[in-house]
């Protein structure tokens, strides 16, 4: 160990890192409540749409639409959610190290699929990895993220798919399992599975009616607007997941980072009064061997 | 009958109505009255004119589903606003959209500029060799 100033030192440097994590802790936890709340306010519309969807599917069930055709796939766009900055924890890494598996695993070659980045970290590695971008600018993902944030780059993934130029599109983020757990998964969002659909029951009074709508203009291009909607809320609950898993695993790396800060001060204390001792000492024994010298 | 609106954020709007009346590019306009049979519709971008005894509001809507069964109306929107008429509602729906776009763009700029300039200070203060 150095001497007293250098230590002195380090406990000071220390104890301002651990005042800014704990800081950062406190601040990831009420954006995290924030997050949550977002979620819990999302439930409604996901509930209605599924529900809406699910009674057009009732009164047809032969219903046909590209969306649920599943087709030979050349070509998979892989949407990654991450977050803008860092010091998350594991959070970014886990969400790249299960999207790079999953692509060695299913694909020879790069040009067989693109990379949609939601977030600053997943675009910038994308283009460390040279993958093909279907955003050419970075999309953020704000802690207020609304649906025009990353409209532009949904409109382009499901126009693609219905094209023909896209034949799969899958999802791969955080899920929110509690504070503590964030697990990194993926989804296919195109082709949608139709069976979710058939199989929800509306519970309410209407159900014992015998269901026949007008569809205004046409069944076939409500189910067209309909659907890409319902695409694209699914990937908005996504990324609302995403986001509370941010702040969770950013608070948990946060914490974990305070409690080193104070063990590490804890030892550096410890080495600190060792040495101020033993100056001590030196000065005591200087002293009394200066003493017994003039005697 | 009972008018229900929902965007991403919660509910909007839930409130008694007479009748509406609906109008989008897509579909053009239409109006459902009381015991209307059970219909589905959808909005690209439009507005539903929303009448209670006398008065009215609107409702503009981007990118919608429109429901009604046995006088319960299910609106979900991704994006709508309520104003007292459809111009001013429209003009600050595309309003905030707007703003909403330039600071987005604003703060990847700022974002990307921060970035590089902590990537220098850190190559300047070399505080991987310490």
């Amino acid at each position: 160990m150095g001497s007293m100033r250098e230590i002195k030192q380090r406990i000071n440097a220390t104890d301002k890192t651990s005042q800014i994590t704990k800081a950062m802790h406190m601040v990831s936890a009420s954006k995290l409540k924030k997050a949550e709340r977002n979620i819990v306010n999302f439930r409604p519309l996901t509930k209605r749409l599924t529900a809406s969807l699910a009674r057009v599917m009732e009164s047809d069930r032969d219903i046909k639409h590209p969306i649920f055709e599943s087709r030979e796939v050349e070509k998979t766009v892989y949407i990654i959610i991450s977050s803008d900055r860092g010091l998350a924890g594991p959070y970014n890494a886990s969400v790249f190290k299960a999207f790079q598996t999953y692509v060695e695993k299913h694909h020879e070659s790069s040009d067989e699929f693109a990379v949609a980045a939601l977030g600053y970290k997943a675009f910038s590695f994308a283009r460390r990895k040279k993958y093909e971008l279907l955003n050419k600018e970075v999309i953020q993902v704000r802690d207020d993220v609304q649906f025009l944030d990353f409209q532009a780059v949904s409109d382009d993934f499901i126009k693609g798919y219905l094209a023909g130029k896209y034949d799969k599109i899958v999802v791969f983020y955080n899920k929110f399992v509690n504070t503590m757990n964030q697990q990194a998964k993926y989804q296919t969002i195109m082709p949608l599975d139709k069976s979710p659909f058939i199989e929800v029951k509306p519970k309410d009074d209407l159900q014992k009616y015998k269901r026949m709508y007008h569809y205004e203009p046409s069944a076939q291009s409500v189910l067209s607007q309909l659907l890409p909607m319902v695409v694209v809320n699914v990937l908005f609950g996504m990324i609302l997941e995403a986001k509370a898993s941010e702040h969770a695993a950013r608070m948990t790396a946060m914490k974990s980072a305070t409690d080193n800060a104070k063990d590490l001060i804890r030892d550096l204390k410890l080495h600190y009064n060792r040495a101020r001792q033993n100056a001590i000492t030196i000065e005591l024994t200087d002293i009394i061997g200066g003493a017994n010298a003039v005697n | 009958m009972k008018l229900t609106v929902i965007t991403p954020s919660g509910v909007l709007y839930n409130e008694d109505v007479d009748y509406i009346v609906v109008s989008s590019k897509n579909n053009g306009d239409f109006a459902v009255l009381e015991n209307h049979a059970p219909i589905i519709s959808t909005i690209d971008v439009g507005y539903i004119k929303m009448v209670k005894e006398q008065s009215h509001l609107f409702t503009v809507i981007i990118n919608g589903v429109l429901e009604q069964q046995d006088n319960f109306i299910n609106v979900i929107a991704q994006e709508a606003h309520v104003g007292l008429n459809k111009e001013s509602a429209m003009d600050h729906l595309n309003q905030v959209r707007h703003e909403r776009l330039e600071e987005n763009r604003q703060r990847t700029m700022d974002f990307l500029k921060a970035e590089r300039e902590l990537k220098k200070s850190i190559r300047e203060a070399q505080a991987s060799k310490r």
